[in-house]
């Protein structure tokens, strides 16, 4: 049996646009049947980068491998990729139906099988039966369907989606969100995935690509990610994150002493530190214990007074905002998951923080 | 309450007032056509379709209206193409020199119409064309252009300008995403400008006086030249004519894009 090459191949690509880097030095491949999603803040260059995967900008330098072979030369409506645009992009003069069969019609399949596969294809958006009508008679989530049957319809090697739920509310998001794995897992198509929303990436990747200026960050799948970010940026950037500054003052091993004006912390690192370096430690909400002065924790490390500054009820759990005297910077976020039955804590009230050694990250700063 | 009625009022009353000096003129010169009489007055003394009969006897203006039909439509016919494309590459494409390619295809619209005129009356008559009635139909359409740039330069702006990139992501190779995708979407624009070239050229007559000579003199032309003789109902009939052309005009545009999507200049 033959070598099977990855689906896409990207080496080394950079997008220069005059001084600015949009994307530098990109590396990934992906395999048939994954679905990786590109997660980073907006104008990190995630668009760019499926905009050359897609052939409407060519890298600067690098190259792009599509199974196998280089396609600079090959112009994008003769790369056998689906892609579903940020604004979507439908043909306003076309119905739905029409919309679907336009890419049947221009990759030449044979006449007689295309009201069959328009059809089919409708069937799995669950749209049967809209296919006359116009696209701005159809919801917006029915327009979403209808784009990603448009992109899948002529069965490409690749999907890219350009961040297309964002234009949607939150409800019918995350219903997407949902709706597009079922779809995916049915077809099992190779998907690049744009977006800005974590919780998108986390709900819908098999593997996610952290970017923050164009460049790579971190590249691993959602629960590596989400448990041993690689560097500052990524740990702020998934999951709700307090931040520290301070200097090294200890290290045993993969364990770091820092201190913090003269408060003292102990987390976990894998970098490697000097005494004296400055570093950030990173803790995330759900790690954070509340006490009161009655409940505090004795002889633990990481331990801290605090006044609670805010708190915000999302019904689930409550997420409070804590201020502590002890480090002058962001204040420290915490969620309580059982707010029905855990005691409150208000406005002005004095807490005790904890956390363990372990879920603290050090990184360098 | 009061304060919005009175404003409502007082903004009906400045509605009616404009509507009426606005369609006076017309409003005049309709009705005195169906004069029984031999002078142009209103209101019209009893009615008949005289005038409008005398109308069709009078060879000279029944030739001027076809050759006037004949002109706007090659006008019309040119401008199509001309002016959707132009439109379509100035809103689309980055183009080197765009400001400068821009003013030129405006121009037309700064340059007074007597010097346009006299300009092609003297170019026409170099590489002898001149007193054919084909280039008063070129001339025509060289003078209008931007409106039809205009019209068409509306939609296309109003286009997502992702569609042809989609196009090409569905298969399509450039020329048919641009017949497939682009030129349907920017149809009510060439539409509407295609019927604006149509009556702008049907009206036009300084430009046309440069242009014709006694043997193929277009409508405008022709009414001016008997008014400076007399001036007879059959005037009044002729302008009719006019009302009724535009009129047909306005709803063709209704019917082909809406009046609604017109007025909002899509
Ligand atoms: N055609 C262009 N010319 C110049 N600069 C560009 C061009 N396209 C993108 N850029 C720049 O490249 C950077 C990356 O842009 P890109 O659109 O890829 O960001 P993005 O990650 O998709 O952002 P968003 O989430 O807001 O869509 C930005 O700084 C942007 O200003
Ligand atoms: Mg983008």
């Amino acid at each position: 049996m033959k070598n099977i090459s990855p689906v896409v191949e990207l080496i080394d690509v950079s997008k220069r646009f005059g001084k600015i880097t949009a994307v530098g030095n990109v590396n990934f491949s992906l395999s048939k049947g994954a679905v990786l999603t590109i997660l980073g803040p907006s104008g990190c260059g995630k668009t760019t980068l499926l905009r050359m995967i897609a052939g409407f900008e060519s890298p600067t330098t690098g190259k792009i491998r599509i199974n196998g072979k280089p396609v600079q030369a090959v112009p994008p409506y003769r790369r056998s990729i689906g892609m579903v645009f940020q604004n979507l992009a439908l043909f306003p003069h076309m119905t739905a139906g029409e919309n679907i069969a336009y890419p049947l019609k221009m990759r030449r399949f044979p006449p007689q099988d295309i009201p069959e596969l328009v059809e089919r294809y409708l069937g799995i958006v669950r749209l049967t039966g809209m296919e006359d009508r116009r696209i701005h008679q159809l919801s917006g989530g029915q327009q979403q369907r209808v784009a990603i049957a448009r992109a899948l319809s002529f069965n490409p090697d690749l999907l890219l989606l350009d961040e297309p739920l964002s234009a949607l509310d939150k409800k019918l998001r995350e219903e997407m969100q949902l709706e597009f794995r079922r779809i995916q897992q049915k077809i099992g198509v190779t998907t690049i995935n744009v977006t800005h929303d974590q919780r998108e990436a986390l709900v819908m990747s098999d593997e996610i690509i952290v970017m923050a200026d164009g460049v790579i960050q971190q590249s691993a799948d959602p629960v590596s990610l989400y448990r041993q970010p690689s560097n500052k940026f990524v740990a702020s950037f998934i999951g709700l994150t307090s931040l520290m500054k301070g200097t090294v003052d200890q290290i045993e091993g993969t364990t770091v002493k820092f201190n913090v004006n003269t408060t003292s912390l102990w987390g976990q690192t894998s970098s490697k530190f000097h005494i004296g370096e400055s570093v950030e430690g990173a803790i995330r909400a759900e790690q954070v214990r509340v006490h009161t002065e009655q409940t505090r924790p004795v002889g633990m490390d990481n331990v801290l007074d605090g006044v609670v500054e805010e708190q915000i009820f999302e019904g689930d759990r409550m997420v409070y905002q804590i201020r502590c005297p002890a480090l002058d910077s962001a204040p420290i976020f915490v969620f309580d998951h059982d707010p029905a039955h855990n005691v409150l804590h208000r406005r002005g009230d004095r807490v005790v923080l904890s956390w363990n050694i372990r879920d603290l990250l050090v990184y360098p700063d | 309450m009061s304060g919005s009625r009175s404003k409502a009022t007082v903004l009906w009353a400045i509605v009616w007032f404009d509507l009426i000096l606005l369609s006076l003129p017309t409003i005049i010169i309709f009705g005195a056509s169906f004069t029984t009489g031999d002078i142009v007055q209103f209101p019209p003394e009893g009615f008949s379709l005289k005038w409008y009969s005398k109308l069709w006897l009078l060879d000279d203006f029944k030739a001027a209206f076809f050759r006037t039909f004949y002109v706007s439509l090659i006008c019309t016919a040119v401008s199509i193409p001309a002016g959707t494309l132009a439109a379509i590459a100035l809103s689309r494409y980055r183009i080197r020199f765009y400001t400068g390619l821009q003013v030129y295809l405006l121009l037309p619209f700064t340059i007074p119409l007597v010097v346009s005129g006299l300009g092609m009356m003297i170019f026409f008559g170099e590489i002898r064309i001149l007193g054919q009635l084909w280039p008063v139909g070129i001339g025509l359409c060289i003078i209008n252009l931007p409106f039809m740039i205009w019209a068409v330069s509306a939609s296309v702006n109003g286009l997502d300008d992702q569609l042809e990139n989609a196009a090409a992501n569905c298969g399509a190779p450039p020329l048919q995403a641009f017949l497939t995708v682009t030129l349907p979407g920017v149809m009510p624009g060439v539409i509407t400008g295609a019927l604006l070239m149509f009556i702008l050229a049907f009206n036009e007559f300084l430009v046309s006086l440069f242009l014709t000579d006694a043997r193929i003199v277009t409508l405008p032309v022709s009414i001016y030249n008997s008014i400076r003789s007399v001036i007879t109902p059959d005037l009044a009939a002729v302008s009719a004519v006019y009302i009724i052309i535009a009129f047909i005009a306005v709803l063709l545009l209704d019917k082909l894009v809406g009046l609604e999507l017109f007025l909002k200049s899509k």
